[in-house]
């Protein structure tokens, strides 16, 4: 428990005036010599219990009045989880989730999960800290900590502003812990701000067991958690998956995919959303029924001027209580040509890489696929590729090699690493190859995928794709730190994402497409989907118009200067920094980018209780739930509370207190 | 209370009208006004006998033969003195009361008149203490002895445990011949401890006398602060709320009256409660009226 008069508890020795004031009663108590002692022995081992008490109870009750009276006086806190803190910290860290799904909103008071976390937070830290510890902010954005003067400034701060980015919870944990390790801060409390969105937390991700273990092993680093799990109700959002122009003799249309998500409704009723396209600057409205809590548009065709040959716009949804997802951007331009390369020496494994990365999945675009061998790796068009099929020994880091496949990662493309025959002991993207193992008699099936997301996701209308069909005959063992996106056998990870890199996809896949190591290539299906999600998602870094996902960094690749489109030409642009966090369409010369939040924003799942405990097992942390409803504080005053207690103790005092009512008539004489 | 300043004068010389009786027959040594169980030669008739070889032919009555030709011995009854054993409880709680109205004090005045007015009367006198200096003085008469009687009793000082039950059986054992046992005291002891105490005088055929002296605040235990009481009898001094234990208290007392009343009913006990706020001569004087004989008794 905190007190805003902390001084005054230098009175608390006084509490013990009742008992002092007793003693003394008891000298100086009347003295009267008494001759009938046994009637008095007898009379008090009557009354023995009840006495005992009673005097123990009056005594109790003053020294609780008193205390209570002190406390008063003192002005005290109620802390819940920020209570008994046990004076200041060392050091305090904030860590912040800035997600865009942080902006979820109380529709009356139009405050954001964000900023009633900050506001309670800087009111907690004011009250129980103050001054007397160094503040240290960490945001989900930047994760870049930064030494904050005054607590009040945490509701200001750029660093804590909304965002329409993801937040990545490991990582930030990672930075606090980075920061306390190499600063020494003491004794720290971590105060960490979310909404608890399962995405965010990424908690099936390998490096909570390694946080965990440093953060056991530190000594005086609490947590506590400040969670605003709630989910919105009936919270539309509307997502633009694809823009594409299209041309015929007659007129010109823009084909939009476009998908409503409706969250918090388990029955829903059909519903008419008025969707708003704003395009050029210009706006219509189309109105569509969901009958679902899921719509999908495809191709959804808005007529355009036969000359606009590219174009910005978005979709509008009517306000909720989510506004983050209510608007999706898009751009459009002559769409890249989708290029792969397929580095390979055998052309059984070659061969239906090439077929199926050939094939057009998307009629409007081009398609080429190239096979290089081994030796000819350094032909590789790096500027022009969406996607690299690397079935070769893995580069040594200082290669020129390496580099360059960090830099196209890096510019969001994609890589995939097929296993060689020949053992390979180097590392690319936190990942190696092991051993090869074989399935047995029976080939193994792929037991266990990811389905809501990554190259295995489900199709856009919800079906499974086939991969619990695939049959692997041999597979590679794959080691070092990704997320694992399907697994075979007895757990072994069959194809892993880095987490090594930002950016695009670099995935390690565990067997090969031929028939000697699996039925990828004779059932197709999971080959074909596989390859060409990881080809759109590389080609979303090509071409002059580019949709890509809010994130530190994303717009750092260009060495032009950015502007938001619908910026007037004179008007103070922000920095590119802050421009890659907001969801919007910017320009850079040619080059025309709309930046939207990343669809795991959309995700309403919420980190179940049980398994935050278990990421946190062994850790000493405290979680706390609010509501954007609730007004209360994370600190109040309480002395109401205290006042009250202290008028009961002195009415059971003054009850105890109470002569007993004497008898009418006294012993008689015979 | 100086020396013998218990006497008030007036007080004996009203109470010198009531004589003192003995409830039952007295074996005294001399002839006096009590009644005695055997025969002797007063001029009161008790009985006819018949006589029988050695009886004394003198007191054959020799009407009687005349009447009834047999021979019949006239027998008269006998008086004897009466030896007043006076047991005075000078133990720690008799000091209780204002300063010169002790507890003791009452008892030296009740105990030092009835040995006034029995010496008066031609009664023999003797006097035990009963407390931690014991004094005792045998029974004798004479104004003498009358005197050694009344500056032992003036002599007395409340002081220490009571051994009253233990005193009780010493004295009994002690006096030897039929006596008027008047016992004054506190009496607090529990009544199952007395009871055999007050059986064994009875069973040495005295008559046995109980002047319980109580205190009227020690009946209503009638304080309205605690207080700290220091046990006179030099016990552990105890720390009591009244407003708190009072109702117990007085529970207690009832309890006690009440088993001592099945007591002094079953020994046959004459028992007097006599709260110290009642005048001693009052007292003596309802005691002595109570023991006259009745009309046409003895």
């Amino acid at each position: 428990m905190s007190f805003l008069q902390p001084l005054l508890l230098w009175g608390l020795p006084l509490i013990a005036l009742p008992v002092i004031i007793h003693l003394i009663h008891l000298h100086r108590r009347r003295t009267v010599k008494w001759a009938a002692m046994m009637f008095l022995l007898a009379a008090q081992r009557m009354n023995k219990g009840f006495s005992r008490l009673r005097q123990l109870l009056i005594l109790a009750f003053r020294v609780l009045a008193l205390l209570a009276l002190i406390f008063v006086i003192s002005r005290p806190l109620s802390g819940g989880w920020l209570g008994l803190t046990g004076g200041a910290p060392d050091t305090v860290m904030i860590l912040v989730d800035r997600s865009a799904s942080m902006e979820q909103q109380n529709v009356t008071t139009g405050v954001s999960k964000r900023a009633a976390g900050l506001r309670n937070l800087a009111k907690a830290i004011k009250d129980t800290v103050g001054s007397r510890s160094r503040l240290v902010l960490l945001d989900s954005a930047h994760l870049k900590p930064l030494l904050l003067e005054r607590v009040e400034a945490l509701v200001d701060l750029p660093q804590a502003e909304a965002t329409d980015t993801t937040a990545d919870i490991p990582a930030m944990l990672q930075g606090a812990l980075d920061y306390i390790t190499r600063n020494k801060t003491g004794r720290t409390d971590v105060w960490l701000l979310s909404d608890m969105q399962a995405g965010d937390w990424d908690a099936s991700g390998g490096r909570w067991e390694a946080l965990r273990g440093a953060f056991i092993s530190l000594q005086g680093v609490r947590f506590r958690l400040l969670c605003y799990p709630q989910t919105a109700k009936d919270n539309l959002g509307v997502t633009v998956e694809r823009a594409v122009r299209r041309e015929t003799a007659d007129k010109a249309e823009l084909l939009l995919d476009i998908r409503v998500v409706r969250q918090g409704d388990p029955s829903p009723q059909p519903v008419e959303v008025p969707l708003r396209v704003v395009m050029n600057g210009a706006s219509s409205v189309l109105k569509v029924v969901m009958n679902e809590n899921q719509l999908l548009l495809q191709a959804q065709a808005v007529p355009v001027d036969k000359a606009t040959k590219r174009g910005w716009g978005r979709i509008e949804l009517p306000a909720d209580s989510s506004a983050a997802d209510n608007a999706s951007h898009f751009v459009f331009d002559d769409p890249a040509v989708l290029r792969s390369v397929i580095v390979s020496d055998e052309e059984t494994v070659a061969e239906p890489l090439i077929a199926a990365l050939s094939a057009a999945a998307d009629t409007a675009r081009k398609y080429t696929a190239t096979v290089l061998a081994v030796s000819r790796a350094a032909e590789i068009p790096w500027d022009d590729v969406a996607l690299i099929v690397w079935q070769a020994p893995l580069p040594k880091p200082d290669d020129v090699i390496a580099k360059q496949m960090q830099n196209h990662v890096a510019a969001g493309r994609s890589i995939i690493f097929l296993p060689t025959e020949a053992r390979d002991d180097a590392q690319m993207f936190g990942l190696h190859w092991g051993d090869w193992k074989r399935g047995g008699e029976k080939p193994k099936n792929v037991d266990r995928w990811r389905n809501d997301a990554g190259l295995l996701a489900n199709t856009r209308d919800g079906a499974s794709l086939p991969v619990g069909e695939l049959e692997v005959l041999r597979y590679c063992e794959i080691n070092g730190e990704g997320i694992p996106l399907a697994r075979v056998g007895a757990n072994q990870p069959l194809l892993v994402r880095s987490t090594f890199e930002r950016g695009g996809g670099a995935y390690f896949f565990g067997t090969l497409p031929d028939s000697s190591a699996s039925s990828l290539a004779r059932d197709g299906v999971v080959m074909f989907a596989m390859l060409h999600r990881a080809l759109n998602d590389g080609a979303r870094g090509l071409g002059q118009a580019q949709m890509r996902y809010c994130a530190q960094g994303m717009l750092d690749d260009e060495s032009a200067k950015w502007r938001p489109v619908s910026a007037m030409k004179d008007a103070v642009v922000p920095s590119v920094t802050a421009l890659a966090l907001r969801a919007g369409v910017v320009e850079a010369g040619e080059k025309l980018v709309a930046l939207n939040r990343p669809p795991s924003e959309d995700q309403p799942q919420v980190l179940t209780s049980t398994t935050l405990d278990g990421l946190f097992k062994g850790i000493d942390y405290e979680r706390v739930e609010d509501t954007l409803e609730s007004n209360r504080s994370l600190t109040s005053e309480v002395w109401r509370t205290f006042l009250i207690a202290m008028a009961l103790f002195i009415v059971g005092e003054a009850l105890l207190c109470m002569p007993q009512r004497r008898e009418a008539a006294s012993v008689t004489t015979a | 209370m100086t020396q013998r300043d218990f006497l008030d004068p007036a007080v004996l010389s009203r109470l010198l009208a009531l004589p003192l009786h003995a409830r039952q027959a007295m074996i005294g040594n001399i002839s006096g006004k009590h009644r005695s169980p055997v025969r002797g030669s007063s001029l009161e008739f008790a009985q006819y006998r018949k006589y029988v070889p050695g009886d004394d032919t003198r007191r054959l009555d020799w009407r009687m033969w005349g009447r009834s030709d047999r021979f019949y011995i006239k027998e008269f009854e006998a008086d004897t003195n009466l030896r007043l054993c006076l047991l005075i409880d000078a133990s720690g709680s008799m000091g209780y009361g204002e300063e010169s109205a002790t507890r003791l004090d009452y008892a030296r005045q009740l105990g030092g008149t009835l040995a006034y007015l029995a010496a008066q009367q031609g009664d023999a006198a003797g006097f035990w203490s009963v407390g931690e200096t014991k004094m005792e003085i045998p029974t004798r008469r004479g104004a003498s002895h009358l005197k050694l009687v009344l500056d032992q009793i003036a002599q007395m000082k409340p002081a220490g445990k009571t051994t009253l039950i233990e005193s009780i059986h010493e004295g009994a054992e002690k006096i030897s011949q039929r006596a008027l046992v008047i016992l004054i005291s506190d009496l607090f002891v529990p009544p199952a401890e007395l009871k055999p105490a007050l059986q064994h005088l009875r069973f040495r055929k005295h008559d046995v006398v109980v002047f319980h002296l109580l205190d009227q605040r020690e009946l209503d235990f009638d304080f309205d602060r605690p207080a700290r009481f220091v046990d006179l009898e030099g016990g552990e001094p105890m720390l009591a709320d009244p407003s708190l234990i009072g109702k117990q208290y007085r529970e207690a007392v009832r309890i006690y009256l009440a088993e001592l009343d099945e007591v002094v009913h079953t020994t046959g006990v004459d028992y007097h409660r006599i709260k110290l706020q009642e005048k001693y001569d009052d007292v003596l004087a309802r005691f002595l009226l109570g023991r006259t004989p009745k009309k046409g008794g003895r």
